[in-house]
C-alpha cells in the first residue's frame, strides 16, 4: 500500500507527548496561569505594524516573549506528527478514514467558524481565531481516532 | 457489492485477525468488509481470492442493484 505524505509509526508516541504537553501549556497561558510574554528574546519580525507596537516595519530585529510561539508550535507539530504518521498496520482502509476525517474536519471546522463570524464579536472573536490555529487538526485527529476505534469494535 | 469473506473465514477456520495477518492489513479492514461498509481495492480482492484458493468473482459478488 503506497501511503503519500505519511512518516512512520515510530514518530506517533513523539507527536503526542508534543501535543499534550503543547496543550496543556496553551490551557495555562490561555488561564492566564503562565505569562505568554516569559522568555524575553531578540526575534526578527519580518513585518509588523499594529496600535501596540513601537516597532513597525519590514525586517527589525524587536524584543518578544516566545512562550506562546513556542507553544503553537508544540501543538502544530504535535498535531501533524499524530495526525500524519501510519498506523501500526497502515492499510488502505485506514488511509480511506484518515481521508474522510480530514474532509470532515475541514468542513465541520468551517461550518463552526461561520457560526461564530456571525454570533461572537470583539475580542472574544479573537479568541476564537486563535483557537481556530488548531481545530482543523484537532477535529481531524479526533475523527480519525473515533473512526477507527468505531470499526475495530464489534467482531462477530 | 457483497462478499463471503466471512463464509470462506469460517470455511478455513481463521479469526478476523488470522486472515488480517495472512493478507497483510489491519483488522479492522476485514472488519469493514464483512460488514459490506468497505470496498476492496482490486489488488486486496485478488489476494483475498489468492488465500481462499477462490476466483474473485466467486468471494466478491455485484448486488443486483450495481
Amino acid at each position: 500500500m503506497q501511503t503519500h505524505y505519511l512518516l512512520s509509526n515510530k514518530y506517533k508516541k513523539f507527536g503526542w507527548i508534543l501535543l499534550i504537553m503543547g496543550m496543556i501549556l496553551g490551557i495555562l497561558i490561555n488561564a492566564e496561569v503562565l505569562e505568554s510574554e516569559l522568555l524575553q528574546t531578540k526575534v526578527l519580525s519580518i513585518y509588523n505594524e499594529g496600535i501596540f507596537s513601537k516597532d513597525d516595519g519590514f525586517f527589525k530585529i524587536i524584543e518578544n516573549g516566545i512562550l506562546d510561539e513556542i507553544v503553537a508550535l508544540m501543538i502544530i507539530i504535535g498535531g501533524l506528527i499524530v495526525g500524519f504518521t501510519k498506523e501500526k498496520v497502515e492499510d488502505e482502509f485506514i488511509y480511506q478514514l484518515r481521508k474522510e476525517s480530514l474532509v470532515w474536519a475541514i468542513i465541520f471546522n468551517y461550518i463552526i467558524l461561520s457560526f461564530a463570524i456571525v454570533f461572537i464579536y470583539d475580542m472574544t472573536f479573537f479568541n476564537v481565531l486563535i483557537y481556530n490555529m488548531f481545530t482543523p487538526l484537532l477535529f481531524f485527529i479526533v475523527r480519525f481516532n473515533f473512526l477507527k476505534l468505531r470499526s475495530g469494535s464489534d467482531e462477530e | 457489492m457483497k462478499n463471503n469473506i466471512k463464509i470462506e473465514r469460517a470455511r478455513f477456520n481463521f479469526t478476523q485477525a488470522d486472515l488480517a495477518e495472512k493478507i497483510g492489513v489491519s483488522r479492522q479492514t476485514i472488519n469493514a468488509m464483512e460488514k459490506n461498509k468497505y470496498v476492496p481495492s482490486t489488488l486486496l480482492a485478488l489476494k483475498i481470492a489468492k488465500l481462499f484458493k477462490k476466483s474473485v468473482e466467486d468471494i466478491f459478488l455485484l448486488e443486483d442493484h450495481e
